[in-house]
């Protein structure tokens, strides 16, 4: 028992470092940083080069990276990124945060290369074989590794406790938490203290890292998991209170350290109740916060200032509406006359993928909503529908029999049975923490995905040793959907009716509603608007869609598999679909296209980045004053022939397995940068255009004496 | 009818040890526009907080239209015929002026709740009566000239206007208004209350108002109630006030006229 409990307050210790660096950054600038776990990674990566690669020894390598480069890399975060998301809207500080934590492992990754083999038992601030210790008074053993993370723990407790409560840094510090505008005018320098407090969150997060891998090992997973308890932890703190952060934390660590006692050695419950620790101690909290603010939530009090985006240039009318569609659906169902079978099937791939990203589309694009769970309520759709076609006996052998006691159910029917299945699941989880507002959800949604990957995914009826649930593809009138030329057609005409859905709800009044709620929600509450049913119902839609598209991409690849929908997997996706354009469904078709093409060919990232540049100089061109247009000119046409001639002989260049993590840098570099354009790449590039040539025939306009309008600021 | 159309009675709100509203009766006749004053720390914000259902009073009760609201949230004032604009605009940034206006007008009648129709497109096309009465409305406020631009391009003035607009669109008999020309030059100032007169003579709608402005409350309110620390101190039409000596006390000894 005794060993148990140590174990908890070992894990708990780790979590307390991370949790209290996470609650230390969010209070002074009020940005989650979901990409809390990523650092951590990264500084042990960091850690484990210098200790391992280049043979340093721990005391230098620690206090490098500790004391160095962990505050260096806060720093720089919070210089390039943090900073600009402080006055930001919620969704976009989410979306930015979410696009680092996929683009930081993967740039660690191709920065510091190291094999799969040495992940698994790193060493940590101690020398291996960790020293044993034997203490008489508690009959315990104890490892020099676990009495270097209590110490750890300890240090951190103390230090911090010291440097708030007695230094004049720390009552800086409390000044600019409690209200940064009156301790500006009280002459602190809260750019000082945000910048010192991401430099004090990092190195935390960094030790929590580097003591974590040498229990855990250096895996993308174990670090999820961390960031998963820390979020736990810091919201049962509510996100401000370092006290019970810290109970929050040990409460988690102790509670997975002693259970292990209790628990059968083998099975589900061996391996799933841990992960499921943070998300049942955070749906605690949450649920007992919700309890005590429910008579005042409907509306919050503060009125803040509304979402200021950039306008949308004016709304194209008649047949100029149409060709932008039309070019795209001509696009999309021609893919076949000039593609072979190999890439059609890639195709295929993407273009389920693009229906399953239009969930993104509805919840975050249109909703507003921060849902980190879309992936598993794919996951959810895609093996009900494959459990049920195959005649699989996980739902019940009565359900199994209900088309014969051989056959499985019809295709389409288990498809859609996937899709209604998914919908319950994601209303139950967003009605969870929907009332406490943005933020509660992503972690909400966050600790549910990884519930259900650790607990349900990961059983072996789902996993089945890696290979997953199979399903086959259904010959409908007469038309065998083997043939893949047939299936990318069906998937292709999917998609157009999903999309045309949701455009529809966006046009009318369902998309007037949500609009009206992104830009102000007290606005929307006072023509009477019912806030949380309306975000529950767009909720639904989008588990609706997740759950088709993920029963169809389990069709296209022939089965459902844990790996496919574990949460990385997802938040690569909100990434991508960030970057392409959030609000867009040309923009989810393009993310679900891009995600499956690219890592069959890494050559065509330099061919997209070629093209984009391309389009960059040419879209310059367009907007920029007469001075630059002959420079301009000349580099495009110089660009252009590059581009024509070199993309060929680009495109037939192999690159070694270190690019492999390349095209997720990419993408989560794309989310940083695209968040403040929700709408994407696409519509950033086309609606500068648009809003350039509005501006000139305005100013054509005026030239001529046409009555000034209303024009100004709000 | 007779009796007032929204009523407070014996409100008490405290925060932590501090009493904001210490017993406040308040009342606002139907089709009437009545004012709220009072100098800085008065009560008014909170009240105002009172009536629109953000706070809920530590004692006392809240009536529209003789119905007990003091624990019925926003949304059900709203249908209940009780509307309110900001003082720091809370508009739609994405949305244009007539949006505004139809978000308001649908909600208020239910047609939020068809997203099925809505999905296979049925539901686009705004319903005749619907365009009518969001003309009328914009027209009524001089807002046709700008009905299809976004807000993001409008100044605070017509801002302020717009709110008005979306708060006439949920078809309410009294409309809660707070600090509706805090910011706005004489002009603008002007044009709000014009609005105002308008929509009352032609609607039939009630205004509150709580502003800082009294010479706007005093030419423009039949009816005013001065809160001084958390009490009202006194209330009577716009003659007794500006000789009422507690008012002039309370402004510290200023006449009326000059006070902020």
């Amino acid at each position: 028992m005794q060993s148990y409990i140590l174990a908890g307050l070992v894990l708990g210790s780790i979590y307390a470092i991370s949790a209290l660096g996470l609650v230390l950054t969010y209070t002074s600038s009020r940005v989650v940083n979901f990409a809390h776990g990523a650092t951590a990674y990264v500084v042990a990566v960091f850690y484990h080069y210098l200790n391992h690669v280049q043979g340093w020894p721990i005391l230098s390598a620690a206090v490098v990276s500790l004391l160095v480069f962990a505050p260096l890399l806060g720093l720089v975060l919070w210089a390039a990124l943090f900073r600009q998301l402080m006055h930001a809207p919620a969704e976009i500080r989410f979306l930015a945060t979410v696009g680092l934590w996929v683009a930081l492992p993967a740039a660690v990754r191709i920065v510091f290369p190291f094999s799969q083999a040495e992940i698994y038992q790193p060493q940590g601030l101690v020398k291996l074989p960790a020293e044993i210790f034997h203490l008489s008074i508690f009959d315990l053993s104890i490892n020099a590794n676990q009495v270097a993370i209590l110490a750890g723990g300890a240090a951190v407790v103390i230090g911090l406790t010291v440097l708030l409560r007695s230094t004049p840094m720390g009552l800086a510090t409390r000044a600019t938490v409690d209200s940064p505008r009156s301790a500006e005018i009280s002459g602190i320098n809260t750019t000082l203290v945000t910048a010192g407090s991401w430099a004090v969150g990092t190195a935390f997060a960094g030790l929590a890292g580097v003591l974590l891998t040498p229990i855990l090992g250096l895996s993308d997973l174990e670090f999820t998991l961390l960031l998963v308890a820390s979020f736990a932890a810091a919201v049962v703190g509510r996100l401000t209170s370092l006290p019970l952060t810290f109970a929050g934390a040990m409460l988690i660590g102790l509670i997975q350290g002693i259970s292990v006692d209790f628990l059968p050695s083998t099975g589900v419950l061996a391996t799933g109740f841990k992960p499921s620790v943070p998300f049942i101690v955070m749906l605690g909290a949450l649920l007992l916060y919700q309890g005590l603010r429910r008579e005042h939530f409907e509306v919050d009090l503060r009125s803040g200032s509304a979402t200021r985006e950039r306008p949308a240039p004016p709304k194209l009318t008649g047949w100029r509406a149409a060709v932008g569609p039309l070019a795209v659906g001509a696009l999309l169902f021609s893919v076949p006359l000039w593609l072979n079978d190999f890439w059609i099937g890639v195709v295929s791939q993407g273009v389920a993928l693009a229906i399953l990203f239009l969930t993104f589309t509805i919840v975050t694009g249109e909703g507003g909503m921060l849902s980190l769970c879309q992936a598993t309520l794919a996951g959810v759709g895609g093996f009900t529908a494959a459990a049920l076609a195959t005649h699989s006996t996980i739902f019940g052998e009565q359900v199994a029999d209900w088309f014969g006691s051989s056959a499985g159910w019809p295709i389409g029917l288990a498809i859609l049975a996937g899709a209604l299945v998914a919908v319950p699941v994601g209303m139950i989880v967003a009605s969870l923490s929907l009332r406490l507002g943005e933020i509660y959800l992503a972690l909400a949604t966050l600790a549910f995905a990884l519930l259900v990957q650790q607990l349900v995914f990961a059983r072996s009826e789902f996993d089945n040793f890696g290979t997953g649930v199979a399903i086959s593809r259904p010959i409908w009138l007469g038309i065998d959907f083997n043939d893949r030329t047939d299936f990318y057609l069906l998937l292709a005409v999917i998609f157009c009716v999903v999309a045309v859905l949701v455009v529809n709800l966006r046009r009318a009044t369902t998309g007037l509603v949500l609009a009206a709620m992104r830009s102000s929600e007290p606005g929307a509450a006072t023509v009477g608007v019912s806030i949380v049913r309306s975000r529950l119902l767009a909720f639904g839609v989008s588990s609706f869609i997740a759950g088709l598209g993920g029963a169809l991409f389990a069709l296209t690849i022939g089965r459902a598999q844990p790996s496919d929908f574990n949460v990385l997997i997802g938040i690569v996706w909100l990434a991508i679909v960030v970057t392409w354009g959030v609000r867009s469904v040309v923009g989810a078709l393009l993310a679900g296209i891009i995600f499956a093409v690219v890592p069959q060919r890494l050559s065509l990232i330099l061919v997209l980045v070629l093209l984009f540049t391309v389009g960059g100089i040419l879209a310059n061109l367009v907007l920029s004053k007469r001075i630059f247009t002959a420079l301009g000119a000349a580099l495009a046409i110089a660009v252009v022939a590059g581009t024509v001639f070199g993309i060929p002989r680009l495109y037939d260049i192999e690159f070694g397995e270190g690019w492999r993590d390349v095209p997720t840098l990419l993408f989560g570099l794309g989310a940083v940068a695209l968040a403040r354009q929700p709408r994407g790449v696409l519509f950033d590039f086309v609606s500068r255009i648009r809003m350039q040539q509005a501006e000139r025939a305005a100013r054509a306009a005026e030239d001529e004496g046409a009555p000034h309008e209303l024009v100004g600021a709000t | 009818m007779s009796g007032p159309l929204l009523e407070a009675r014996a409100i008490v709100v405290r925060f932590g040890g501090v009493v904001a509203l210490d017993a406040v009766d308040f009342a606002a006749a139907p089709n009437s526009i009545s004012g709220l004053v009072g100098p800085n720390g008065a009560g008014k914000t909170t009240l105002f907080g009172v009536l629109s259902g953000l706070l809920r009073p530590r004692s006392g009760q809240v009536l529209l239209d003789g119905v007990d609201v003091t624990h019925a949230s926003v949304q059900r004032r709203v249908r209940g015929g009780l509307a309110r604009t900001f003082q720091r605009l809370e508009l739609f940034t994405e949305l244009t002026v007539r949006d505004h206006l139809i978000v308001a007008q649908r909600v208020r009648h239910r047609r939020d709740r068809t997203m099925l129709r809505d999905l296979v497109g049925a539901g686009s096309r705004p319903a005749e009566d619907e365009v009518e009465f969001v003309a009328g409305i914009l027209s009524l406020l001089g807002l046709d000239d700008v009905a299809d631009r976004p807000v993001v391009s409008l100044p605070l003035g017509t801002g302020r206007i717009v709110e008005i607009a979306r708060a006439l669109a949920t078809e309410p008999r009294i409309v809660l208004l707070d600090e509706p020309t805090s910011g706005l030059d004489l002009h603008e100032t002007e044009a709000v209350a014009r609005a105002l007169r308008a929509a009352r003579d032609n609607r039939g709608v009630a205004f509150v108002l709580v502003e800082h402005d009294v010479e706007l409350v005093l030419q423009l309110c039949e009816e005013i109630t001065v809160l001084d620390f958390g009490r009202v101190i006194t209330r009577g039409n716009p003659d007794e006030i500006r000789t009422s000596a507690e008012v002039q006390a309370a402004y510290l000894g200023a006449p009326a006229e000059a006070a902020p």
